[in-house]
């Protein structure tokens, strides 16, 4: 017997025009539904989110087909995952089956699904069918009685769950009965290409021919409608995310990781800064609310929330589309609150992990430029005091801004107003360049590239702090001022490259600055490093010993270096023991986002948490590359009680010890 | 209503002084310059009053000094001063106390505010006396060190710093001049649309010659760092010893033990 089945068996030619007719009224509602979010969508400012169509749609498809930012994290990850695949597969077949009955068989009068082709297709639906309930069983297992900490029950998890259940029973059940009147007795080896199906049928066997067609019927009808209701539910339901994150995997920003849009300081007219209201934010800052799943994964990462600060990422991004929705005039800084606003690192683990692509950090940015700007608020007296100290002396400290090279004496370092003729230009910054534990990492720094025969300037007192705190604190004018400042001071010399020693630096002249008109190749000295390693301008001598090293947010998660590092201590006779959360899972040592200039008043120390890790690993040594983590990490192992047990170093510290002479 | 506050750009405390050439003052270079702190409680309290007063009051905010003070005075206008008087004067460290009061009231004298705001003493000089010689020149009533500020219906009611912590509580009736100490407020930091908004408020340039009409009264001959002081101590030896020691040493050099 041939391998085929008849389209329509027992519901007959005659349901297509009303099933159509229904279909279309189905998708016509769906659409409504999302039409209506339009103008609260356009609530927002302006944002150009179209452009390189070709390169968004490829992105798109990869994203959402590969599903990979969703497995990344297995749990809940890989049900979600698998069921898509599965999902998409029973989509697909029944696109075919469509296909097959209303324009192959009418129009070209072929059978596509026939043959060892429809046994194929016979079984990956059934296949498919069958792991999509038994992934929908793990995500429900999961929700409902595991209940992972923060994940949140609502409405939209019952109506969901029981819909998607529903019409995966429903369509076996209708199958089970059409094989047990049709195929059991009939074709049994094509029945075996449908285990599914075949095993339900079982339950319809004794039945009546007459019996099994009504139960048939009515079967049919109840997935159909069911189906149908799953299409009218999207846009109301959590469901809207088939299409809210696909289209933010559209949307997501081509700028280099960390971009932040400057404000147009020359621009008198301009009255309000920041974000105080829903109509500062961007339509794609609403849209990202709908695009939000709540899987709390953001929530799970953020350092704040997970040391007890009143701080969650996802709250945020709910609570601008809650506010759109509900009093768009209202304040975004009430709903939000200011200690969550000020709680923030800015350490992108928020960002970097959701599978939504939804820019959490620059809209707390927005934000907090509107205290700072609108209303010059601070988190603190501290910090008012160190952004004033920045304004006068040009770094946090308040020290006096002429001595900011006096770290050099009798270091092998020109002077940039001496002499300006040097290979590179070294950006200290201002935690190697006063504060006495950092100015190890910049004179080991110095030490190493004499080694390697490089010929390091430095600004001196000419340099200013890069401003990096102050902007992620919002004070984008303090910023543009002190960016300004720094940029006219490196251009008055031919510098062919810049080097800095701290993470914070790096991001703000090798990308913010261009945004002011920097264009001078700008590296961290991790990656500079590295590569006098490779070209064999610089040699070390291995002294064996072990460690664990923490990745930087700035370095790793916003500037994808986390090889290199890892490759110079290797090199160095390192035997590295990771933490849980390395690389881009690092978890951040609290001073970015310019809480460095801040006290930590609320929680816990997110730094001693991150030192526990450490020394959860059994090194008893802790590497790290960037002067605030530094800073934090000997600070954390004091009052965390880690001492004697861990101990921390920076990148340049280890590798001075070891240049072979 | 009409106010006035006066400011002194001075060098930032952690700097690092050096003596000019003439060694009766300090050497300007490498030196960063900020608004003389007790100034800014005395702008914050200033601006406070005509925020309180509203339309038809005025804010005037003075300062005595060469082009860099313009920043010190772009600040108080970002505070919220309405306008500025730059008293332009590039000898203005020369000067003592009594000359710089006198180019204040000089300005003020015909302009009749109805109250004076200025800081209790400036961080470099620390004379703290232009403030009140100012008010003595003007014939105006003055009340110093200001810690607690209202005012209602031509009377101002102050709380002063005593020694010791002790708050006391004084009335004056405008014109007057008030000095500013330290815990009278938080001084603002200026809002962008207000840092804007300054650069378009007029600053107006008197050249300080026109208003000099007296002489220095008392003149700065010498500007130097202390003397160096002698090392620490390191004691070593038994314990019973360092005890003796240490108790000789707090004998003879502090006043614990007597």
């Amino acid at each position: 017997m041939e391998a085929t089945r008849q389209i329509y068996w027992n519901v007959g030619h005659s349901v297509v025009i009303p099933m159509y007719l229904m279909a279309f009224a189905a998708f016509g509602w769906m659409a409504w539904g999302f039409w209506q979010r339009l103008p609260i969508w356009r609530l927002g400012k302006a944002l150009d989110r179209f452009d390189r169509y070709d390169e968004r749609i490829k992105r798109m498809i990869a994203e959402v087909f590969s599903q990979v930012k969703i497995y990344r994290v297995t749990d809940g990850g890989v049900f979600h995952a698998i069921f898509f695949w599965s999902f998409l597969i029973l989509f697909a077949g029944t696109m075919l089956v469509m296909v097959q009955a209303d324009f192959f068989t009418p129009l070209l009068q072929v059978n596509v699904l026939s043959g060892e082709f429809y046994k194929i297709f016979s079984l990956a639906l059934d296949v498919a069918g069958i792991l999509a309930l038994i992934m929908l069983a793990g995500l429900f297992i999961r929700r409902f009685v595991v209940q992972p900490k923060g994940l949140e029950i609502v409405k939209d998890d019952y109506i969901v769950l029981q819909l998607l259940f529903a019409i995966l029973i429903t369509g076996f059940l209708t199958e089970g009965v059409r094989i047990a009147a049709t195929e059991l007795q009939q074709n049994p080896a094509l029945a075996k290409f449908s285990p599914g199906g075949l095993l339900v049928a079982q339950i319809f066997a004794s039945m009546t021919p007459g019996t099994q067609q009504v139960v048939h019927q009515i079967l049919w009808w109840l997935h159909f409608v069911l189906v149908l209701g799953f299409f009218c539910a999207v846009p109301y339901t959590k469901l809207r995310h088939i299409f809210t994150t696909a289209a933010n995997a559209f949307l997501a920003p081509f700028e280099p990781k960390g971009s932040i849009a400057n404000i147009n300081l020359e621009d008198e007219s301009a009255e309000q800064f920041g974000a105080s209201t829903i109509a500062d934010m961007t339509w794609k800052d609403i849209f990202d609310a709908d695009a939000c799943t709540s899987c709390k994964r953001c929530q799970d990462r953020c350092p704040a929330h997970t040391t007890d600060k009143p701080l969650s990422p996802m709250r945020v991004v709910k609570q601008i589309g809650e506010l759109a929705e509900s009093n768009p005039g209202g304040s975004l800084i009430e709903a939000v609150s200011q200690e969550a606003l000020w709680s923030c690192t800015t350490c992108r683990a928020c960002q970097d992990v959701c599978p939504a692509n939804i820019e959490h950090v620059n809209k707390i940015l927005e934000m907090r430029r509107n205290l700072t700007l609108m209303e010059g608020v601070f988190p603190g007296d501290e910090v008012r005091t160190a952004v004033s100290n920045i304004e006068i002396n040009g770094n946090p400290f308040g020290l006096a801004y002429a001595a900011r090279g006096e770290w050099v004496a009798g270091l092998p370092v020109s002077l940039m107003e001496q002499d300006s003729d040097v290979d590179i230009l070294y950006f200290v910054g201002c935690y190697a360049s006063f504060d006495k534990r950092n100015q190890a990492i910049a004179k080991n720094f110095i030490k190493i590239c004499a080694a390697a025969g490089i010929k390091v300037g430095i600004l001196g007192k000419e340099e200013k702090c890069c401003g990096e705190p102050v902007r992620k604190l919002g004070n984008e004018y303090l910023y543009q001022m002190t960016a300004t400042e720094n940029i006219q001071m490196i251009k008055a010399y031919a510098v062919k490259k810049i080097v800095t020693t701290c993470p914070h630096c790096f991001n703000t002249l090798a990308r913010d600055y261009k945004d002011l008109g920097l264009d001078i190749p700008v590296e961290h000295y991790s990656t500079y490093i590295h590569a006098l390693l490779q070209s064999g301008r610089l040699s070390l001598t291995p002294d064996p010993f072990s460690f664990t090293y923490h990745d930087s947010c700035y370095l790793g998660r916003y500037m994808d270096i986390i090889e290199q590092p890892r490759a110079i201590l290797a090199n160095a006779g390192g035997v590295i023991t990771e933490m849980a959360k390395n690389g881009y899972d690092s978890f951040c040592c609290s001073a970015g986002g310019g809480r460095i200039i801040a006290e930590e008043k609320l929680g816990s120390k997110i730094s001693e948490v991150r030192i526990t890790m450490a020394t959860e690993t059994g090194a008893p040594l802790l590497v790290s590359n960037c002067p605030f983590c530094l800073s934090m990490f000997e600070d954390g192992i004091k009052t965390g009680g880690a001492e004697g047990q861990l101990q921390v170093r920076d990148l340049a510290e280890i590798v001075a010890e070891r240049i072979t002479r | 209503m009409k106010l006035l506050v006066c400011i002194k750009q001075v060098p930032d405390m952690e700097s690092r002084f050096k003596p000019d050439a003439s060694g009766i003052w300090y050497n300007e270079a490498d030196l960063a310059f900020r608004m003389n702190e007790y100034d800014e409680y005395a702008v914050e309290q200033a601006v406070q009053l005509r925020e309180k007063l509203g339309e038809g009051s005025e804010l005037t905010v003075l300062s005595i000094g060469p082009d860099r003070v313009v920043e010190a005075i772009k600040k108080a206008l970002a505070m919220g001063c309405d306008n500025a008087v730059h008293v332009q004067d590039t000898a203005a460290s020369a000067k003592d106390p009594w000359q710089i009061a006198s180019i204040i009231a000089g300005y003020a004298k015909d302009k009749s505010f109805d109250v004076i705001f200025t800081g209790m003493q400036s961080q470099d000089r620390g004379s703290a006396q232009v403030g009140v010689t100012v008010a003595e020149l003007l014939g105006v009533a003055c009340t110093t060190t200001i810690v607690g500020f209202a005012y209602d219906n031509g009377v101002i009611t102050a709380k002063r710093e005593l020694e010791g912590g002790i708050k006391g509580a004084v009335t004056l009736n405008t014109p007057a001049l008030v000095t500013c100490q330290l815990g009278l407020n938080v001084p603002r930091y200026p809002t962008l649309p207000n840092i804007m908004k300054a650069k378009k408020k007029e600053i107006t340039a008197i050249p300080a010659a026109d208003l000099t009409t007296s002489e220095s009264l008392a003149a700065t001959t010498s500007f130097h760092p202390p003397a160096k002081k002698g090392g620490g101590i390191v004691l070593e030896g038994d314990v019973g010893e360092l005890v003796d020691k240490v108790i000789a040493i707090l004998k003879d050099k502090t006043a614990v033990l007597r």
